[in-house]
């Protein structure tokens, strides 16, 4: 230890560190700042980002102790006097901010960028300076976009040479452009993540994970590390033998491994310690003797018979690791096959993806005379709160989960965890509150993301250019646990029987098991790599009958309201207007073809579900019920169960309630994800929150909305259908009844007081009876279509992406910004799957568990993207409105491949398109041209 | 239990050296710290004590001594583009430095630091939780290279960015040790030993790099990765040339120390390419394949020939 003496946000500290101590830890522990977040510890993401003596410095490679005398500024210290700095406004006021969690270290850095850049170079130039500037900063959520503007308009405001636009006065709610109710919290480093948060006497908690990736474990000896000092408590598998998982079907997993490990990675030991360094020291002194066997970690290896090898999991009638067949047949593929008078057949191999999300899991439990409580990264509040009654042999009642603000999710936070039940096992044992964060590997080790996949996928079409015939073979690689396998293995198949007419489609998938990190839920669930497998074969059809692929898919589509082979149940539908969007903007039809060799466009569209309509857990309960609260000072309080991820829900149901009541969002307080203050919503997954959750609170708006009827009816004896809505105030047509709010509330809470009203949400019953017919049933659906542009190094093979123009159908963007925002992030997100992301293991173990080997692209990797909202009015749709969150992601990848293809004849069978892979093929192509 | 740990921060080479001696067989000198950190973290990097040199403000400086420019080894990479004399002599270098790491890292990070920057592999680069389940490889005292299954040699790849273009230009480097100061070619400090890759003494500090200002060197700087920042180079290659027709080339990225290769611009062109792939023990210890990278060798270097001016057959 050794004393350090330097000023934060000007005022002085003298404190005791470790020598090897970094900044970031001291900002945030010692003198208590969180808003600086760490994101990777190794100076790969940028989001601990602060200023030493007016320098930008990455804090977690800062040795505290070289700071002595120094001037540090925090995010905290920007805003001054109650008012945000000018760059914060413009984040906020730019829509720049989602999830958060990047944004201290973003405007820390911008703030250093902006008196830099050279302007008088022009707008481009400028622009690319931006983005050269922030690529060390790692966002997952926005695509860079309205960061880049936030910063560009910021810099030419400040040197007067444009002028702040004036902020018009909005009264209406639904369909206008806005910020995220608690953006300005996000900006200023005050919303607090689950690792801000700070219990007094709290443990710490660390684990010991498997170095085997399939062993039984013969022993385990913790009385080494029980000795040392500062050590509470050492928890192992059969203490919490209970098992969970997110399906009820798949319950597979339990918090530590109990007899034997299944990954690399997987916790054998938990310590409960004073400090996070004992707990690790800890770690190393227990002692586990294992007895490896047989590994299986290749699909084909899991998909065969095992001989006298143990299986993964005991359970399951056969001697080999599948986990899950999922097949499912619709009309009739051997005649389609007939009837088709072209077809066309490939193989694809995909390799996993993580979520990327910014901040890493973390996790805080306590135990008081109510029970449980833990507060916690969590996308499935209501799912970890049954596994966590569950698995801790405890009445759901005395269960608390609360959601603090949340550094993105993507799937990779909807799933109960084992570190989840560790801190709560604990906390119990302990009596203490314990917490927990793990580290970025850890992040990659818990993975739940992209399934790698193996498909063979075969189409046919007539002459005429019509669809006869899909068929798709699949397999995937599920790693040790079930996580939503079933539901992926199912989605990688039924979501393919759209956006196109098809009479007979069919697929086949196997989930096996590997001795590898799970895989679960990611953005875009189950289809993304289906999806891209039938539209590189779609493009590859257009090619042999020589139609234009935008013509072809134009020709091809369903129409509204309509009904897919499968059952499914068509209601708004915007295939059509999106994909003649994206031809209009890129100029498709003036350039396809066009191009020189190495620069090529490509087209795919895409199809997602709208929230799914059945429940994962069997039960009668609505999908979602919001509850709201009307008192004396007018204010309406919302109270949710939804998760606020980034995405926004919380500013949603604020509109909502906002719209259906005529009132301004300042009379309205967003209470979200607390499982004993809020009521059940299922969780943010499978793209419901905006369809469930908002038609939830359209319902509980609309009744609180009669009760209000009621009370003015009553005390002004006037007709209800006289009376309006709006501007703050309730008022009949021709004025002789015209109250402003708090007018309506004193009526309203007269000799009543405070009025509570519930709204719900129930799925309608939807689908056929077969069996699997529930697989992807949802209320609504959406669509859309992307053209990519890319340039290929014909000597090199490097893919550049330069553009991708998308369209969504969203049914009704509720909220603009934010509809753009989910776009151009889910775009960012595919072009990292589709150019530089993959999860590359040697023999079990990842190889590049952290941000500077998994490849998420930065400023300058990402396109230029161009997002379009296209709006369809769903019927059932809160305001006409669907999901935009996931659907997107579709059809990106397959686009930049198919452009790929254009630049270069080389048609794309493996994720990521490797430069080499690339190159390869057109080497390939040459020789046999040559012959 | 925990580890003691020392920290001191030097205000002068003296300083420095003196603390040095104390811990002589515990400690590391860190400038930036940009690389030594991360491989703290990782546990790659355990010395007990660690001196920072960051404060030594005699060695910030770059001067024009007769025909030779002199960088001192503590300059920020970022700070580089501040110095006219790089921007329009030797830009090559500036580009260089531009390409190491991120903006931030660039804006603490030296240019000494990056000469000594440590080598890499897949294999290595992890934590020490990784490591122990990978089994150890040569270059934290395990008995075997993953990467080949060799049990002599370790290829762990040589990353500078700006010593590639440095020794292209035949760059010096002044070193401080055992009250000492000896000027040496800049490449000849490193081994070609994955494990040990440079051959300075641990106590040994760089004061400044010379580069000669008056032979017309003209470079082109190329780096191999998937991002366009962030990333180290899979491969790295400088070529320059003099104005008296001599060419350089030096290959990073690829081998344990950089690969050189020099000719004259009259040179079959093609063959000091065959003859700088051949050089370089390139193995599978990378994202990039060890076939890709090989291949692309020659692609660069063709490449930088051309934009030099240099006709291939
Ligand atoms: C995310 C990330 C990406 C990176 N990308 C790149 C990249 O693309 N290319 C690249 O080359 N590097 C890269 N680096 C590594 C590193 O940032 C750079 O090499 C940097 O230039 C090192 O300089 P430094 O001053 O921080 O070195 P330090 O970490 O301080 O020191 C590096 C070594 O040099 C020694 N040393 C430093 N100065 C002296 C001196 N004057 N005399 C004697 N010994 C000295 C130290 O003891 C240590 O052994 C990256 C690092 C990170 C974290
Ligand atoms: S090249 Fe071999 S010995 Fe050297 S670091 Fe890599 S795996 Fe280890
Ligand atoms: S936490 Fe410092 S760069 Fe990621
Ligand atoms: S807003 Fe950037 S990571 Fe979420």
């Amino acid at each position: 230890m050794k004393q350090i003496n330097f000023k934060v946000n000007g005022k002085h500290y003298g404190l005791l560190v470790n020598s090897h101590e970094m900044l970031s830890t001291v900002i945030r522990e010692k003198v208590g700042l969180t808003g600086t977040k760490i994101g990777c510890e190794q100076g790969s993401c940028g989001a601990c980002t602060v200023l030493v003596n007016n320098k930008p410095v990455l804090s977690c490679i800062t040795p505290a102790l070289r700071c002595e005398n120094a001037e540090i500024i925090t995010i905290e210290a920007l805003a001054k006097d109650g008012k945000l700095h000018k760059l914060q406004e413009k984040f906020v006021e730019k829509g720049a901010i989602q999830c958060g969690f990047c944004t201290p270290g973003m405007v820390m850095t911008a703030l250093s960028l902006a008196p830099t850049l050279n302007k008088d170079e022009g707008l481009e130039s400028m622009m690319h300076q931006i983005k050269d500037g922030l690529s060390g900063n790692l966002c997952r959520c926005t695509g860079y976009k309205k960061v880049i503007e936030a910063v560009a308009e910021y810099a030419l405001e400040d040197a007067n040479i444009i002028e702040k636009p004036k902020k018009p006065i909005e009264t209406k709610s639904v369909g206008v452009s806005r910020p995220y109710i608690e953006a300005e919290k996000k900006v200023k480093g005050a919303a607090d993540y689950a690792d801000d948060i700070v219990m007094k006497n709290a443990l710490h908690c660390k684990f010991l994970r498997s170095i085997y990736p399939h062993a039984k474990i013969e022993k385990i000896d913790t009385s080494e590390a029980l000795k040392l000092e500062g050590v509470h408590y050492i928890a192992i598998g059969k203490e919490l033998p209970i098992t969970f998982g997110v399906l009820p079907i798949s319950a597979d997993e339990t918090a530590m491994a109990v007899d034997k490990v299944r990954y690399i990675g997987e916790i054998v030991a938990a310590v409960a310690a004073d400090s996070e360094e004992i707990a690790a020291e800890a770690c190393k002194l227990i002692y586990v003797h294992y007895k490896p066997i047989k590994e299986f970690l290749k699909i084909d290896d899991s998909l065969n018979d095992i001989g006298t090898n143990e299986k993964i999991h005991a359970a399951g009638k056969f001697n080999n690791n599948i986990h899950k067949k999922a097949e499912l047949r619709f009309g009739d593929q051997q005649q389609g096959l007939k009837d088709a008078d072209i077809t066309t057949k490939m193989s694809f191999e995909f390799l996993g993806i993580n979520h990327g999300f910014t901040e890493p899991h973390a996790a805080t439990a306590f135990w008081d005379e109510n029970g449980l409580t833990i507060t916690t990264a969590t996308q499935v509040p209501h799912y970890l709160h049954r596994a966590l009654a569950k698995v801790l042999e405890v009445p759901l009642n005395r269960v608390r989960v609360i959601k603090p603000y949340l550094g993105g999710g993507f799937g990779g936070k909807s799933d109960p965890f084992p570190h989840e039940m560790i801190v709560s096992h604990l906390a119990r044992k302990t009596g203490r509150p314990v917490r927990v964060r793990l580290s970025r590997e850890e992040v990659f080790l818990t993975n739940h993301g992209r399934h790698p996949s193996k498909l063979s996928v075969e189409m046919g079409i007539s002459k005429d250019g019509f669809f006869k015939v899909l068929d798709a073979d699949i397999a995937i690689d599920g790693g040790a646990y079930g996580s939503f396998g079933i539901v992926t293995s199912y989605y990688n198949g039924v979501l393919l029987q759209a956006p196109y007419k098809l009479d007979n489609f069919g697929f086949r998938t196997y989930r096996v098991y590997t001795n590898k990190p799970q895989c679960g839920a990611m953005r875009g669930h189950g289809a993304v790599n289906s999806r891209y497998a039938v539209e590189s074969l779609i493009d590859d059809l257009a090619n042999k009958i020589n139609v234009d692929p935008c013509e072809l898919r134009l020709k091809n589509f369903l129409d509204s309201n309509t009904q897919t082979v499968g059952q499914y149940r068509i209601t708004s539908n915007g295939s059509r207007e999106s994909l003649l969007k994206v031809m209009d903007q890129s100029k498709w039809n003036e350039r396809i073809g066009k191009l020189e060799t190495g620069h090529g466009l490509g087209v795919a569209c895409g199809f997602f579900i709208s929230g799914s309509a059945l429940p994962i857990i069997w039960n009668e309960l609505p999908q979602s019920v919001v509850h709201l609260k009307l008192d004396f000072d007018g204010r309406v309080l919302i109270t949710s169960g939804s998760s606020d991820i980034g995405q926004g829900s919380d500013t949603m149901l604020a509109i909502i309630v906002a719209e259906v009541l005529g009132i301004s969002m300042d009379k309205i307080f967003v209470l979200a994800a607390d499982t004993l203050l809020t009521p059940v919503d299922f969780g943010s997954y499978s793209s419901r929150v905006t369809f469930m959750a908002g038609n939830a609170a359209k319902d509980a708006a609309e009744n609180l909305k009669k009760e209000i009827l009621d009370a003015v009816v009553k005390a002004k004896g006037i007709n209800s259908d006289e009376l309006n809505f709006g501007n703050n105030r309730v008022f009949s047509n021709d004025k002789t009844v015209d109250l402003s709010w708090d007018e309506t509330i004193e009526i309203l809470t007269a000799k009543r007081g405070a009025v509570c009203v519930s709204g719900k949400y129930i799925s309608p019953k939807l689908g056929g009876d077969f069996k699997g017919a529930g697989a992807g049933l949802s209320p609504s659906y959406t669509f859309g279509a992307c053209v990519a542009e890319v340039k290929v190094d014909t000597e090199t093979g490097h893919v550049k992406v330069l553009n991708v123009w998308g369209a969504h159908d969203c049914g009704k963007a509720l909220n603009p910004m934010a509809v753009e925002g989910q776009l151009e992030g889910s775009w960012h997100m595919g072009a990292g799957q589709a150019i530089s992301e993959q999860m590359k293991y040697y023999k079990g173990l990842l190889l590049n568990n952290n941000f500077l080997e998994y490849k998420i692209p930065t400023t300058l990797d990402t396109p230029d993207i161009h997002a379009n909202i296209i709006e369809t009015m769903d019927p059932e749709g809160p305001f006409g409105a669907k999901e935009s969150g996931e659907g997107a992601i579709h059809p990106v990848i397959p686009a930049i491949a198919n452009a790929v293809f254009k630049a270069v004849g080389v048609r794309i069978t493996q994720l990521p398109i490797s430069a080499e892979d690339v190159l390869a093929k057109m080497k390939e192509n040459q020789i046999s041209k040559e012959n | 239990m925990i580890k003691e740990q020392l920290y001191f921060k030097a205000k002068s080479i003296e300083e420095a050296i003196i603390e040095a001696n104390n811990h002589i067989a515990n400690f590391r000198y860190i400038a930036g710290g940009t690389d030594v950190l991360v491989n703290k973290f990782q546990g790659n990097e355990n010395s007990k004590m660690l001196i920072d040199l960051s404060g030594i403000d005699s060695l910030k400086q770059i001067t024009i001594k007769g025909n030779q420019v002199e960088i001192g080894a503590l300059i920020i990479l970022d700070e580089l583009k501040n110095h006219k004399i790089i921007a329009e002599s030797f830009p090559a270098l500036f580009e260089a430095a531009h390409a190491v790491a991120s903006p931030m890292i660039r804006k603490t990070a030296t240019i000494g630091g990056n000469l000594l920057c440590e080598n890499r592999c897949t294999f290595y680069n992890q934590t020490e939780w990784w490591r122990k389940a990978a089994g150890y490889c040569l270059k934290c005292d395990g008995d075997i290279c993953i990467a080949t299954g060799g049990k002599n040699n370790c290829l762990s790849k040589f990353i500078s960015d700006t010593a590639v273009v440095l020794i292209s230009m035949n760059a010096s480097i002044e070193i401080f040790d055992n009250n000492q100061t000896s000027i040496i070619p800049l490449e000849s400090i490193y081994t070609g030993d994955g494990v040990n890759p440079r051959n300075l003494s641990n106590s040994a500090i760089i004061k400044s790099i010379f580069i000669s200002n008056d032979e017309g060197f003209t470079s082109v700087y190329k780096k191999l990765r998937q991002r366009e920042t962030l990333e180290f180079g899979s491969l790295i290659t400088a070529v320059t040339k003099s104005k008296n027709g001599k060419i350089k080339i030096v290959l990073g990225g690829v081998d344990p120390k950089p690969i050189v290769v020099e000719g004259i611009a009259n040179d079959d062109l093609n063959e000091l390419i065959i003859i700088a792939s051949k050089k370089a023990r390139t193995v599978d210890n990378d994202m990039y394949s060890r076939k890709y990278r090989k291949e692309m060798i020659s692609v660069y270097l063709k490449r930088s020939f051309q934009e030099l001016g240099l006709i291939l057959p």
